[in-house]
């Protein structure tokens, strides 16, 4: 956006049609609001209640066509394939995804949406980052842009962890130090402003709420207390900036346990909505405590994403979402085609990290 | 006189440029060796920060194939996620970012967002700013990686994504709100570079041992400044490269490519870099 704030990114910038053709946009959340975000949390029960159930029952539940989608992890660590999986299965159409960095879990979407976008599809997209790091560029987001399917709101992954933490918050935007001076702050929903205080150019982002965030952790209670080892990502802001939140864990723990570390909670109970147990809840993607990436997965899915993208053939796209995601009725279905001996080795490439379950 | 590959000279020149007593802030790949030779060699004291959220790990568990992967946060110091990280690097504890991209411009402006075509309509669409953007903003400087050529360092970026002297004014980074120096070193596997105090702009630093500074120019679509004490760049000792190959990149998964095995396959390392 551009203001009577702002930084000498117009001297530079190649966007100045894009710039021209967002003037007269008006400000708008791609979600709930702040003030329908809070209403949604006022309304929940605050008791201790049994969340556990099925991933199916939590879909159901929760997912429906036009919701901002919010999806926890970090590119494939700790990412919730088992939920998108779920997702996938059960449809849902003009999706905003977001999220900071992500992988697998966005081109599966984009590839259900590829092969039938009356059953999935993505309208827009708040990030800051969507590939596959050392494996390359995900050809499905490429297809898509190329293509101008979709809309995007581009941040750093500050910028996007900052909007969630805003929302976690409860309050409508935040300042940051960054963006400023970039091609971002032309395009993106964010707003330069001069800090009354400081005097100084600080930029502001607006909150991000999903209407679902969706997030795999290592364990939890029943009740929804969840503990994370490794990197926490941007998983706590979003559970809780989200008016509602599911989530996968590789174990159930008993409350008790909680009750003895209380300082390892990082996602209070009030926060979480569904509680489903689901081991290998991240595969092919990572765990920290459980298992490790599996690559030759990673690259057989990009290979028949990018064979599309370069032949418009969608055999090989629609024969891996048959085999793994439509033609089992859940997720330990997908887990069950993959033999014990590979699991037993993700686990121990993991490298045996030490995590509490007490 | 030991031989080398292109990657490892970019990791060896990356590790001279690292100072010791400092955080350094990677991106996966060759940031993080650079970082490793540097705390083996002249820096013990360097730590890490990964955007994913930890300090000081220690990478005995193998290459982290991505900054929040779990051997990016064994025994780490402090583990949080990305809010902790970019807050620390915001309130100033991150001295040198380490980042890529697909465009350099003189200024040491970055694009990692796309090229060819418009925002809306992308020719290559790359995977975005990832952490890079905000890495450049708050790092104290900015180191970047880059592959030496005229299609990557441009008169003008397609898109800026990671800001270094913007127009190349005296308060472009002030103006933008940002925190840090700004960009510091570009390393190419042919060239170093800096930037010029007075100008702001791009200047030759070194050369790979036996390239001319015109040599240099040649794969530059912009005009270069250069250093009026110009210098070889230093290549790496054999104790050097056994460092880099038995103890920092072991599975070769980084400095082993060739560099004719498809540019392409560069570029996307360094593309994915600005993560």
């Amino acid at each position: 956006m551009h203001n009577h704030a702002c930084s000498n990114i117009g001297n530079i910038t190649s966007q100045k049609g894009e710039v021209a053709a967002r003037e007269d946009i008006p400000f708008a959340f791609w979600g709930p609001t702040p003030m329908e975000a809070r209403k949604a949390a006022v309304a929940k029960k605050k008791g201790l209640h049994d969340k556990r159930t099925t991933l199916k029952e939590a879909v159901a539940t929760h997912i429906k066509d036009g919701i901002n989608l919010g999806i926890g992890g970090f590119v494939n660590t700790r990412v919730p394939v088992a939920i998108i999986h779920e997702i996938i299965r059960h449809g849902a159409r003009d999706l905003t995804l977001s999220f900071q960095s992500n992988s697998i879990c966005v081109e599966l979407l984009a590839g259900a949406m590829i092969l039938d976008p009356d059953h999935v599809s993505i309208k827009r997209i708040e990030l800051a980052w969507y590939g596959y790091e050392v494996i390359g560029i995900a050809p499905l987001f490429r297809y898509l842009m190329a293509n101008g399917m979709i809309e995007l709101d581009d941040y750093t992954n500050y910028g996007m962890s900052a909007r969630f933490k805003a929302g976690a918050m409860g309050i409508p935007f935040i300042p940051t130090r960054d963006h400023g001076g970039s091609d971002m702050e032309l395009l993106n929903r964010g707003k330069m402003i001069e800090c009354p205080f400081s005097k100084e150019n600080a930029y502001l982002v607006p909150a991000c709420h999903p209407d679902v965030g969706i997030v795999h952790v290592p364990m939890a209670d029943k009740y929804g207390n969840c503990r994370i080892f490794g990197a926490l990502c941007t998983c706590p802001e979003i559970a809780q900036a989200a008016t509602a939140s599911i989530v996968t864990t590789e174990q159930i723990i008993p409350n008790e346990n909680i009750r003895n570390y209380p300082n390892l909670t990082e996602i209070p109970y009030p926060v979480v909505d569904a509680v489903i147990e689901q081991p290998f809840g991240s595969t092919p993607g990572a765990c920290y405590g459980y298992y490790w990436f599996d690559m030759p997965h990673f690259q057989e899915f990009r290979s028949v994403c990018d064979e599309f993208r370069k032949t418009g053939n969608k055999d090989k796209l629609k024969a891996y979402y048959d085999q793994h995601i439509f033609g089992v009725d859940d997720f330990d279905g997908f887990l069950a085609q993959k033999p014990y001996k590979l699991l037993k080795e993700l686990r121990l490439q993991d490298g045996m990290q030490p995590i509490i379950k007490d | 006189m030991a031989e080398y590959g292109p990657f490892e000279m970019i990791a060896y020149t990356g590790s001279r440029v690292l100072e010791d007593e400092t955080i350094v802030f990677v991106g996966t790949g060759l940031p993080i060796i650079a970082a490793m030779h540097a705390q083996l060699t002249h820096a013990p004291n360097l730590n890490m920060i990964f955007e994913a959220g930890s300090l000081a790990a220690i990478l005995e568990q193998g290459m982290p194939l991505s900054v929040g992967d779990t051997r990016a946060f064994r025994k780490a110091l402090f583990a949080k996620g990305l809010c902790a990280a970019f807050e620390l690097t915001q309130r100033g504890y991150a001295d040198y970012a380490f980042i890529g991209g697909a465009q350099i411009d003189m200024y040491g402006n970055i694009n990692s967002h796309f090229q060819g075509g418009t925002y809306s309509r992308t020719g290559t669409r790359f995977p975005g700013s990832g952490g890079a953007g905000a890495m450049a903003a708050n790092c104290e400087k900015t180191i970047s990686i880059m592959a030496l050529e005229k299609r990557r360092f441009v008169e003008r970026l397609d898109f800026v994504t990671s800001i270094g002297f913007g127009d190349g004014s005296p308060d472009y980074r002030q103006k933008s709100g940002v925190m840090g120096a700004g960009p510091y070193r570009v390393i190419t596997n042919q060239a170093l570079f800096g930037f010029d105090h007075e100008t702001r702009r791009m200047m030759l630093l070194e050369v790979l041992p036996g390239m001319s500074a015109a040599d240099i120019q040649d794969l530059v679509g912009f005009e270069l400044l250069i250093s009026p004490d110009l210098k070889e760049m230093i290549p790496p000792s054999e104790a050097d490269l056994r460092l880099l190959r038995e103890t920092c990149d072991p599975e070769g998964y980084f400095l082993k490519r060739k560099v004719n095995k498809e540019i392409k396959d560069a570029d996307q390392k360094v593309t994915d870099m600005a993560a």
